[in-house]
């Protein structure tokens, strides 16, 4: 089910909230799983046994490695863990590409398996191990309630699109959470703002992008367009989508880590990661990168340790060769900085670095949202004007035209500026005394706005659903 | 204590919305058919083990809560007015707002249906008019979009080259050009017909071509002032409607129009048609595959030949007083190969003519 959907607004939601506030506290985690399995089986009808075979093995076998009498066992049991939880990742999401890459390599035609991607399994997958591995390093203990360790794996705000919460961060709330009328209209704000920036923006931006890919007239400038309005689907539409599971966790009592932080106006590589999928980042960072030895090794063993974690984090994303690509342009990109960039960006004009990062970027996501490494290059050709064709056409121009203000805005909005400027009113006696009256309104503004969209039948696909 | 106040009035006013919206969206009686939008609605889904595990009630279920929702249309208008005035974009759905009117983008020149079009004229003239017909007439009939565009802004599709090219591809037809004799006010402002009452001039220069005379005593009347074209309903626009005028002299009242779909006898214009979901179909009752029109008030034999699309059908009353026989096919519902067993071309002139819509998305023709 979508958040944004006429379904989940007005028939889940109200219903969840009602029964969820409505029952006493020792019943509200059961409220949540019961729900949320619904919510994931509305639109994976099948896969919710899938998931239930996940949190019972993963359950399971972390109350084992508590009880492991030695740490080689504690370590085996672990492993298994593992190795469960990402076999069904590895069959579901990567068996296809392996086997399309087995079959070119060798000229046989193993047939594909052809299997649907269960919603989220990228998202649960990782939370599933993140308490797996904290289990068996101590950080946390394996919880002995089945419902309460199911509530935090199925949890709805976060299940399919993220962010990548860990068990450690929320293991107290799950026993103990307080709902209070700040958390609450924090929560249906966040959730409003998430809203808008997914309906609003994000769905506008993509509508562009579909243009673009549907238009017979290809242009230099058209290539371009394309680019900056994919980079502001992509951001409207996953960090919109954060947003409003943690508003919805909010109001649920839950706080979730925050997932973006304005990714647009780093000034370098290395920072726009750390504000883009700030939980994907951490993960990788915590399990992957650090494990491995992080940067306190050799020069070679460093290189090693960042392509392995930028090769990760491509596959995450997708299982197609373009996603692993990306993955290593990052890669790539970073080592440069790493060893050598810095020390002249941090001397450049800030306008510079900002051109740099948002050019590289660019770039980046138009790799990302290629169907192909061929399809990639066409895509780069055109941007380069190395395809043979013109600059500009009439397509280009209306639809420059036509989204002008939507660019205006997207930008604006991709940056803190707008915010930094509200809470500036919002401090101010006057202001505050307005804000308190024309917040609320504004938010309902903006769900009749998104309603209005929604009844319309408007473009709705949401980018992260399929990783 | 003030925040709190604000916390208050925050969930205070999200709640109502919310489930004040859902309370309605669950006890509103479900509709039928979207007037606005000329279609049925989507219904509650059958539930059942079969469709919740194959995901067919999950997807039906959101269609139904789409369509059913409540004040959609007010919800669907506000879409628009947010599209076109807060963000600034040029059209909605592919549908812009200009000089009053809604029209629809449709550019650049499909070459395709452009080669499909040419190659199913030059079918239906080499197995039924070689040899055979008076004379053959070909127009290409403008869509609004050749006088809204460009001086708003839009992007339309190069009519010149699409005359040049059917110019070219059907030799053996007179091309009759009448984009000058008609402008963005002889359309309806919400729908993307021509007014009747307004192409006089196309009739009188088809005429000519033909060799036969126009009416000479047309009355205006207007058949409904209830009129919401097709754009309306789908613009989500709030439009005011408009006024349905046809043109009628008492030769034109007296003629009889046979369906060869139904079989049943009826006149020119087609009352009914005004309550149904076209009213534009009040014009020789729309989308029939073949009528057969008698004109007992001819003083010869003369038959007339139409094929058209949905502008001619407004037209086509117009060209009438000179021939006792006309009879007009839309081979968009009727197979070419059928046409022979009922229509007798000795002798007969034929226009075919057709929309610059149709003809850059002519794949809906039958081959």
């Amino acid at each position: 089910m979508l958040f944004s959907s006429i379904p989940f607004l007005y028939y889940f939601l109200p219903l969840v909230l009602l029964t969820y506030f409505a029952v006493p506290k020792k019943l509200k985690n059961a409220v949540l799983f019961a729900y949320s399995l619904v919510f994931y089986a509305w639109g994976e009808p099948v896969y919710v046994f899938l998931m239930a075979a996940s949190i019972i093995s993963a359950w399971g076998l972390a109350l084992l490695m508590d009880g492991a009498k030695t740490p080689k066992m504690k370590k085996i049991l672990m492993i298994i863990s593992v190795v469960i939880s990402f076999s069904f990742l590895a069959y579901f999401k990567y068996a296809d590409f392996f086997i399309s890459n087995f079959n070119a390599a060798t000229g046989l035609s193993v047939p594909l398996l052809k299997i649907a991607l269960p919603v989220g399994i990228s998202f649960y997958t990782f939370q599933i191990a993140s308490y797996t591995i904290d289990v068996y390093r101590g950080d946390t203990k394996a919880n002995k309630n089945i419902l309460d360790f199911g509530t935090y794996v199925v949890l709805f705000p976060q299940l399919i699109a993220g962010p990548i919460v860990r068990y450690v961060d929320i293991a107290d709330m799950l026993k103990n959470r307080t709902h209070t009328l700040e958390k609450t209209a924090y929560g249906i704000q966040r959730f409003c703002i998430g809203l808008g920036k997914k309906v609003l923006f994000a769905n506008a931006f993509g509508e562009l992008c579909s243009i673009f890919r549907a238009s017979d007239e290809k242009t230099v400038l058209f290539y371009w367009i394309y680019a900056a309005a994919f980079m502001l689907q992509i951001y409207f539409d996953f960090s919109g989508y954060s947003d409003m599971a943690i508003g919805l966790g909010r109001i649920f009592g839950f706080t979730f880590l925050e997932n973006f932080d304005f990714p647009y106006i780093s000034k370098s590589i290395t920072e726009f990661w750390r504000r883009w999928h700030m939980s994907l980042g951490s993960w990788f960072r915590d399990y992957v990168y650090i494990p491995l030895g992080g940067n306190r090794v050799s020069t070679p063993r460093f290189l090693f340790n960042i392509f392995v974690v930028w090769f990760l984090t491509g596959f995450w994303h997708g299982a197609d060769w373009q996603f692993i690509v990306w993955g290593l342009f990052y890669g790539t990109l970073l080592v440069i900085e790493k060893m050598w960039l810095k020390k002249h960006l941090d001397k450049a004009p800030a306008v510079l670095r900002h051109i740099y990062v948002l050019f590289f970027t660019a770039i980046g996501f138009v790799i990302f949202n290629s169907v192909s490494i061929g399809g990639a290059l066409e895509d780069l050709k055109g941007m380069f004007g190395l395809a043979g064709i013109p600059f500009a056409g009439t397509a280009t121009l209306y639809y420059l035209k036509s989204y002008a203000l939507m660019f205006v805005a997207g930008s604006l909005l991709a940056t803190p500026a707008v915010k930094t400027m509200l809470k500036k009113i919002d401090s101010t006696e006057i202001g505050g005394k307005t804000f308190a009256v024309l917040k609320p309104l504004g938010f309902a503004a903006v769900l009749i706005m998104v309603t209005g969209y929604l009844a319309d039948g408007s473009f709705n696909p949401f980018l992260y659903f399929r990783f | 204590m003030k925040k709190k106040t604000e916390y208050i009035y925050t969930i205070i006013v999200m709640a109502l919305l919310i489930f004040g919206l859902s309370l309605f969206a669950v006890l509103k009686p479900a509709g039928d058919f979207s007037e606005s939008e000329r279609r049925p609605l989507e219904q509650l889904p059958e539930l059942s083990i079969k469709t919740l595990l194959n995901g067919d009630f999950m997807d039906n279920f959101e269609d139904y809560t789409n369509d059913q929702f409540p004040f959609r249309d007010t919800f669907r208008s506000v879409k628009a007015l947010a599209q076109y005035y807060l963000f600034g974009l040029s059209d909605n759905n592919e549908l812009y707002f200009a000089d009053g009117h809604i029209a629809k983008l449709d550019f650049p020149i499909n070459q395709d249906s452009l080669d499909y079009a040419a190659l199913r004229f030059n079918e239906l003239y080499e197995t039924y008019m070689e040899g055979k017909v008076n004379k053959v007439l070909f127009s290409v009939v403008p869509d609004k979009n050749a006088y809204l565009g460009e001086k708003n802004g839009y992007p339309q599709m190069d009519y010149d080259y699409m005359i040049g090219f059917f110019k070219e591809k059907l030799p053996f037809a007179n091309h009759v050009e009448i984009f000058d004799l008609v402008d963005e006010s002889d359309y309806y402002l919400t729908d993307t017909h021509w007014q009747q009452q307004d192409i006089t001039g196309v009739a009188e220069k088809i005429l000519v071509h033909l060799e036969a005379r126009p009416f000479e005593d047309l009355e205006e009347k207007v058949a409904t002032e209830n009129f919401h074209g097709v754009y309306y309903g789908q613009s989500a626009l709030p439009l005011k409607p408009e006024k349905i005028v046809y043109l009628t002299t008492p030769e034109l009242e007296s003629m009889s129009v046979f369906n060869y779909e139904t079989g049943l006898k009826g006149g020119i214009y087609d009352f009914d048609k005004l309550e149904g979901k076209d009213p534009y179909e009040f014009y020789l009752s729309g989308a029939v595959p073949l009528l057969e029109v008698t004109n007992s008030s001819a003083k010869s034999d003369r038959h007339l030949i139409i094929f058209r699309d949905s502008f001619g059908s407004s037209l086509a009353p117009l060209l009438m007083r000179d021939y006792s026989k006309i009879t007009i096919i839309d081979t968009r519902y009727l197979l070419p190969n059928f046409i022979g067993e009922y229509v007798d071309f000795e002798g007969a002139d034929v226009l075919m003519i057709y929309s610059s819509l149709i003809l850059n998305d002519s794949f809906i023709l039958k081959k």
